[in-house]
C-alpha cells in the first residue's frame, strides 16, 4: 500500500513550530486543495494545537514525504522547521501511526478523550472536499473504530489527567451528591473558569464568582448559571460553601488560617473542600491542620494525576493489539481489491449471457413460466459464481497467495474473455 | 436431619470464605464481571446459613441461642444478613469484604466447637427469649456494621487529609455515603435493641421471679442504649456531622464490647445461661 504521510508533534517539534503549523478549517480547505493540485489523489489532513498530521496516497510514485513537507513550509511560511522536525510515515507504518493517533496513545497526554473527535472532524473536511476515495474513506472507517474500541475495551481513557478533573475526583470522595451543594470561585480568570466549568458539568448545586473587578465575576456567573458575591464581603460568607476554588493573581493569602477556623466552626463539622490553584498560593496551606477541612494545591492534585497518566500508560500494549487486529483486517480488505474488479466483470459476462438468452424466450412462453425461469437462471448463476468467487477471496484475505490470487485472476480473465467483453456475451 | 445438619456446618464456613475473597477481589481489583457475582454468593450463603439455623432449631428442638458457639453461628448470620439488607437498600458494595469477614471469623470458631445440645435448660426452649435474643444480636450486628464504616470513614478521612491516593480512596464510596452507612446501621441497631429490650422487661420478670433490676446485664445494655440514643439525638436534633458522629457510634460499639464481656465473663447474673 502506498499510503505516506508526514507529522509534526510534541515529540519532534516545540510548541511555538506546533502553533505556527497548525492549520484551521479554512485552512485545512486550501491547503487540500493544494494538495490535490500535484501531490496526492486522496487523503486527510489533522491539525491539532498539538499536533499536525498529512497522510494521502501520492498523484506519482516520485512524490515523496518531502513534497508534503515543502507544501506545508510554503503554505504556512513557516520559518525555522525543518525536516528535522518531522516524522516521516509510509505503507503499513503510515496506517500504524494514523490508528495510534486516533487511539489517543500518541498523544501529549495518552489517551487523550479529544483527539477521536478531531480525527473524525478531519475526515469529514477531506469528504466534504472531496479527497477521499476508496482507500482513505477505508482509512477513516478504521481510524474511528480503533479510537472507539480504545476506550469501551480498555482504560486509556479512565482517570482525571489534568488539575481541575482531579480535583473533581477528590470533591466525589467527600461528597455523595454535588448537586446539593454549593460552590466558591475565587477569581474570574482562564483557570477559575475551567474549574467553574467543570464543577458545572458535574451539575453542582450553586456556584457563586467572587472577584475585585465585579464585572468580570459577573461574567464568569453567567456562563455557569451562577451568581456573584463582593470580593470585600466573601470571607464573611465561607461557611455557605461546601467547596471553596480559589485562583487569583493575588501575591499574599487572600483567604487567612483564621477565616476557614470561623467558617468551619460554623458549619458543625460538615466538611469543606478547598482547591488553591493559584502560584503564588492564596490561602493559607496551614488550614489543612483544620478538622473537615480537605486543602489541596496543585502539587496535591498532581499526585493524582501521575497515577492516572501511569495508569493510562500501562495499557497502551491493549490499545496496540487493537491496532494490529484492525491493520490485519485492512489487509485482508486491501488484498482483495486487485481481484474485486475481475469478479465483477465475471458476473456481468454471466447476467449478460442470461439476458440475451432470456430475451429469445420471452414471447415464447406465458409471464408465469417467464419468471420462473427468471429466477431459476439467477440461481444458477449464483451457484456456479459462488465457489470462484469465495476462492479467490479466500486466496486474496490470506494475503499469503497474493501470487496464486493473481494468477488465478488472469486465468479467468483470459478463459472469459474479460478484457474484452461483448454488450450481449456472445463470443466474438 | 443430623447429617445435612453436620454437613452444611462444614460447608458454611468454606462459603464465608468464597464470599469473603469475591469481595475482597472486587475491592482490590474493581473487575466487573464479578460486581453482582458477590451478591449471588452472599445470597447462597445466607440462604443456606438461614437452612441451617431452621434445621438446628427443629433438630434440637431450642433455637440455636443456647451456647457460645450457637451465638456465633446466629451473629454471622446477623451481620451477613443485616450487611445484605444495606447493600440492597443503598446499592453500595465497597465495604462488603469487611463486614464479610466478621461473619467468616465467626462461623469459623462457631463450626469448629458446636455440639448437638438436645437437653438444655427449659427456660431457653422459650420462643420469647428466641425473639428477644435474636433482635439484641441483630441490634448488635447493627452496632458492627456501623462501627465497620466508621473506621472505614476514619481511614478515607486520613487518606484524604493526607493527599494519600492508594487504594482505599480508589475503592471506598464517599465520606458523606460512610457516614450515612455509619449512621443508618447505628438507627436500625438501636431500633432492634430498643425491641429486644422492651421484650426483656414483659418477658423476664415472667421468667424469672427473682429478677433483679440492678443486674449487671441489665445495666451494661441500658448505657448502651444511652450512649447510641444520645448519639443519635445529637444527629437529628443538633444536626451534627461527620466525625463527631461517628466517634459517638465507635464509643458505643466500644462500651458495648466491653458491657458485653463484662457482664459474661466476670459478673455472677440471672441472665446467664453459659
Amino acid at each position: 500500500m502506498n499510503l505516506i504521510g508526514i507529522s509534526i508533534n510534541h515529540r519532534t517539534s516545540s510548541i511555538e513550530l506546533r502553533e505556527a503549523v497548525h492549520l484551521s478549517t479554512d485552512e485545512q480547505k486550501d491547503f487540500i486543495k493544494l494538495l490535490r493540485n500535484d501531490v496526492l489523489k486522496e487523503g486527510f489532513v489533522i491539525s491539532t494545537c498539538n499536533r499536525t498530521e498529512i497522510f494521502g496516497i501520492p498523484k506519482t510514485n516520485s512524490v515523496g514525504n518531502k513534497a508534503l513537507f515543502e507544501k506545508l513550509i510554503n503554505f504556512k511560511n513557516v520559518d525555522g522547521l525543518s525536516l528535522d522536525n518531522i516524522e516521516k510515515f509510509e505503507s503499513e507504518e503510515a496506517l500504524k501511526h494514523v490508528l495510534k493517533v486516533s487511539s489517543g496513545i500518541d498523544s501529549l497526554i495518552i489517551g487523550d478523550s479529544q483527539i477521536l473527535s478531531q480525527c473524525k472532524e478531519s475526515f469529514r473536511i477531506s469528504v466534504d472536499q472531496e479527497f477521499s476515495n476508496t482507500i482513505s474513506r477505508k482509512v477513516f472507517d478504521i481510524a474511528a473504530r480503533v479510537g472507539k474500541r480504545a476506550i469501551k475495551e480498555t482504560l486509556i481513557s479512565q482517570g482525571a489527567v489534568t488539575v481541575s478533573y482531579a480535583a473533581i475526583q477528590v470533591i466525589e470522595k467527600i461528597f455523595a451528591n454535588l448537586n446539593t451543594k454549593e460552590a466558591l470561585i475565587i477569581g474570574a480568570g482562564e483557570t477559575s473558569e475551567l474549574a467553574a466549568v467543570h464543577l458545572n458539568s458535574r451539575s453542582i448545586g450553586k456556584i457563586t464568582i467572587t472577584n475585585r473587578t465585579e464585572e468580570k465575576a459577573g461574567q464568569l456567573a453567567k456562563k455557569v448559571s451562577g451568581s456573584t458575591i463582593k470580593f470585600e464581603d466573601f470571607r464573611n460568607h465561607l461557611h455557605k460553601f461546601d467547596i471553596i476554588i480559589s485562583a487569583t493573581s493575588s501575591t499574599d493569602f487572600i483567604v487567612n488560617y483564621d477565616d476557614i477556623k470561623a467558617a468551619i466552626h460554623k458549619r458543625k463539622g460538615t466538611p469543606i473542600f478547598i482547591m488553591d490553584i493559584a502560584i503564588p498560593r492564596d490561602i493559607d496551606p496551614k488550614v489543612k491542620k483544620l478538622d473537615n477541612v480537605f486543602y489541596n494545591d496543585i502539587d496535591s492534585l498532581n499526585i493524582i494525576v501521575d497515577q492516572n497518566l501511569h495508569k493510562r500508560k500501562q495499557e497502551i500494549p491493549k490499545v496496540e493489539e487493537i491496532i494490529k487486529e484492525e491493520i490485519d483486517g485492512f489487509y485482508s480488505w486491501y488484498n482483495t481489491l486487485g481481484i474485486v474488479p475481475t469478479i465483477k466483470s465475471l458476473r456481468s459476462f454471466f447476467e449478460e449471457i442470461e439476458h440475451d438468452e432470456l430475451s429469445k424466450i420471452r414471447h415464447k412462453v406465458t409471464d408465469e413460466d417467464y419468471i420462473k425461469l427468471e429466477d431459476m437462471t439467477k440461481r444458477l448463476i449464483g451457484r456456479i459464481l459462488h465457489n470462484p468467487t469465495i476462492k479467490l477471496r479466500e486466496l486474496a484475505e490470506s494475503g499469503d497467495n497474493l501470487d496464486k490470487a493473481s494468477e488465478h485472476t488472469s486465468a479467468i480473465k483470459f478463459l472469459f474473455n474479460l478484457d474484452n467483453i461483448p454488450k450481449n456475451g456472445k463470443k466474438e | 436431619m443430623i447429617e445435612t445438619i453436620h454437613s452444611i456446618n462444614v460447608l458454611l464456613p468454606i462459603l464465608y470464605f468464597l464470599t469473603f475473597s469475591i469481595y475482597l477481589y472486587d475491592f482490590v481489583k474493581d473487575e466487573s464481571k464479578v460486581f453482582n457475582v458477590k451478591r449471588v454468593f452472599l445470597f447462597i450463603t445466607l440462604s443456606l446459613h438461614i437452612l441451617y439455623l431452621l434445621f438446628r432449631t427443629i433438630e434440637f428442638n431450642h433455637p440455636p441461642i443456647t451456647n457460645k458457639f450457637e451465638i456465633f453461628t446466629v451473629l454471622a448470620f446477623s451481620l451477613g444478613f443485616a450487611y445484605f439488607l444495606l447493600e440492597l437498600l443503598t446499592d453500595i458494595r465497597g465495604t462488603g469484604a469487611f463486614i464479610v469477614l466478621f461473619s467468616l471469623v465467626f462461623q469459623v470458631i462457631s463450626s469448629l466447637y458446636i455440639q448437638d445440645l438436645i437437653e438444655v435448660k427449659e427456660v431457653l426452649r422459650n420462643r420469647l427469649l428466641g425473639v428477644h435474643v435474636m433482635s439484641a444480636l441483630l441490634g448488635y450486628s447493627g452496632f458492627t456494621i456501623a462501627a465497620v464504616h466508621g473506621v472505614l470513614f476514619f481511614m478515607l478521612y486520613k487518606d484524604i487529609k493526607i493527599n494519600r491516593y492508594g487504594l482505599i480512596f480508589k475503592r471506598l464510596p464517599s465520606l458523606e455515603i460512610l457516614e450515612k452507612l455509619n449512621f443508618y446501621s447505628v438507627l436500625i441497631g438501636f431500633i432492634l435493641l430498643t425491641i429486644s429490650i422492651l421484650i426483656g422487661f414483659i418477658w423476664l420478670p415472667v421468667a424469672f421471679p427473682d429478677i433483679s433490676y440492678v443486674d449487671p446485664k441489665l445495666i451494661s445494655v441500658s448505657i448502651v442504649w444511652l450512649v447510641f440514643g444520645i448519639g443519635i439525638l445529637t444527629k437529628l436534633i443538633a444536626k451534627w456531622y461527620g466525625k463527631k458522629v461517628i466517634i459517638f457510634s465507635l464509643l458505643g460499639f466500644t462500651v458495648a464490647i466491653l458491657s458485653l464481656l463484662a457482664s459474661n465473663i466476670f459478673a455472677d447474673s440471672f441472665h446467664s445461661f453459659y
